[in-house]
């Protein structure tokens, strides 16, 4: 077959040879530093996350180690990898494989019937000490240490999280019962201490954990990452109305702060564009528990702006949308809540 | 090169970048090294790569006294004036967005780095010059964590 002449034209050829280099397989290593050794550190000893040497990564499927990556740990540090690819995840979990030297197990996906009640009871007895009596770990949080005492040198796996629950069969955690974790000092329950029924029973136990995980609300489609709204006021009417509204709401306001403050001389900052920043506290700590990178999006701020013809407008963050990408829950159901406080703030100066 | 052509340069360069791209949410960096020091490589990595650090908010006043663990917690933020005016100009929408900011969160003799993907975004902008400059975004604040790594790790090498 004959290529079209413009194909062979210097600059599609220039991009043919780019392309060429822009496909190449993906380099798992350079894909781990990047998304995986913040938490499970550059040679997977662990530490925030679990760690990912040889005994553990031995002990798993290609299957379970995709789906984590895919799916996180949502209420966890450790984020759900929605947008790479799936050559992308392939070249991690292959990086992981040549790395640790280790081969991936398969397990059926068939479920193991046990009995949940006595499996509560033997769970209790053996597993609350480090997985905690609601199979969380080690209490509350996400994960990183900013939010909570951390006693252990690595984190107790959250088994009753869905991440987890999705990626595990009943196999694997039968497996990792049976055989323990040397690694992270998770004792071998095979070996005499447990009977095989017994084992069963708690991964029958563990499974229930999946039942009381509530659905996430989806969002709507038309959502944006922010609101813009116009103001019916001149700018600075609509800058001291907006105060009044967040002191009526509790919030403790910040010192003004333009938005190219910093950014340039302060003869040349646009005075028209103004970021009140506020707070509450009280609400921000408790938010900061559930997750601690919040510093990412905050402090909560409304822009006002002063557009050509003199339209002011006011830009808020979506909170239901920003809420969605940390992958937690907990922290949604809390955003909810706060987005209609905001809205409230809003119709209030707005009126 | 006539306009058509140039178009389809345009066209052809942006599928090929944008097949490449890979990102989250979040990108992240943990490095051994107290939170004070890791500031002043951070702030030197944004400012190398051509940013102006606009101010560092301190967030950590009274965290104790709710009980947490840290004793430092602050958040830096840094843009480049002409996207600023850019952006607040043509895309108001995003302002809340910038500057950029990275939170800087210390964990005893440890810090991670903690920034929101720009990339989180682009799904809500069909506009391909944002499309652009959310790519770039993400890319220089995974260099500037790389070179802070970098830099990190050296320093340790040198005192070892």
């Amino acid at each position: 077959m004959r290529l079209p002449r413009f194909l062979l034209s210097g600059p599609i050829l220039a991009l043919m040879l780019i392309g060429g280099s822009t496909h190449a397989a993906p380099d798992g290593g350079e894909l781990y530093t990047e998304h995986c050794g913040a938490c499970h550190q550059m040679e997977g000893q662990g530490g925030i996350g679990l760690p990912l040497l040889n005994e553990k990564l031995a002990d798993v499927s290609d299957d379970y180690l995709r789906k984590t990556i895919r799916l996180g740990r949502p209420g966890r540090v450790m984020p759900g990898f929605m947008r790479i690819s799936d050559a992308q995840v392939d070249a991690i979990i292959r990086f992981l494989r040549q790395q640790s030297g280790t081969k991936a197990m398969t397990f059926s996906e068939e479920p193991i019937v046990g009995d949940v009640v006595n499996g509560k009871s033997v769970y209790m007895e053996h597993c609350t000490k480090c997985h905690g009596a609601d199979g969380s770990g080690e209490g509350k949080g996400t994960g990183v240490t900013l939010s909570r005492e951390r006693s252990f040198l690595v984190m107790p796996a959250s088994i009753c999280n869905p991440g987890f629950l999705a990626s595990a069969p009943d196999q694997m955690i039968q497996r990792v019962v049976s055989v323990g974790r040397k690694s992270s000092g998770m004792p071998a329950f095979g070996r005499g201490k447990l009977t095989e029924s017994e084992i069963n029973d708690v991964v029958a136990y563990v499974r229930s954990f999946e039942k009381r995980k509530r659905a996430q609300e989806k969002l709507d489609p038309e959502e944006r990452p922010t609101h813009v709204y116009e103001s019916p006021y001149d700018f600075d009417t609509t800058v001291e109305n907006v105060k009044a509204s967040l002191t009526g709401a509790n919030f403790r306001i910040f010192p003004d702060r333009l938005l190219e403050q910093g950014l340039i001389d302060e003869f040349s900052v646009n005075t028209r564009q103004i970021g009140v920043r506020f707070c509450n506290f009280n609400v921000l700590y408790g938010m900061l528990k559930v997750e601690p990178r919040l510093g990412v999006v905050l402090p909560c701020r409304i822009t006002i702006m002063e557009r050509e013809g003199g339209q002011v407008i006011l830009v808020v963050p979506n909170l239901r949308v920003v809420s969605r990408w940390f992958n937690n829950d907990e922290l949604i159901g809390l955003w909810d809540r706060m987005e209609e406080t905001f809205t409230e703030i809003i119709d209030e100066v707005t009126l | 090169m006539s306009i058509s052509w140039i178009r389809v340069f345009s066209l052809a360069v942006l599928l090929l970048t944008s097949l490449g791209v890979s990102a989250d949410n979040m990108i992240m960096a943990r490095v051994s090294l107290r939170a004070e020091l890791v500031i002043e490589y951070l702030n030197s990595s944004v400012e190398e790569h051509g940013y102006t650090i606009a101010h560092t908010q301190l967030c950590d006043g009274g965290m104790t006294d709710f009980g947490y663990k840290s004793d430092l917690y602050r958040v830096v933020f840094f843009g480049k004036i002409d996207e600023v005016r850019t952006i607040s100009e043509h895309y108001p929408e995003l302002v809340s967005y910038l500057p950029l900011k990275i939170a800087v969160i210390a964990e005893k003799d440890e810090t991670l780095l903690t920034v929101l993907n720009p990339e989180a975004l682009a799904p809500y902008f069909a506009d391909q010059t944002l499309q652009i400059q959310f790519g770039r975004w993400r890319s220089d604040l995974i260099s500037i964590f790389d070179d802070v790594r970098r830099s990190i790790a050296e320093r340790i090498a040198r005192t070892d």
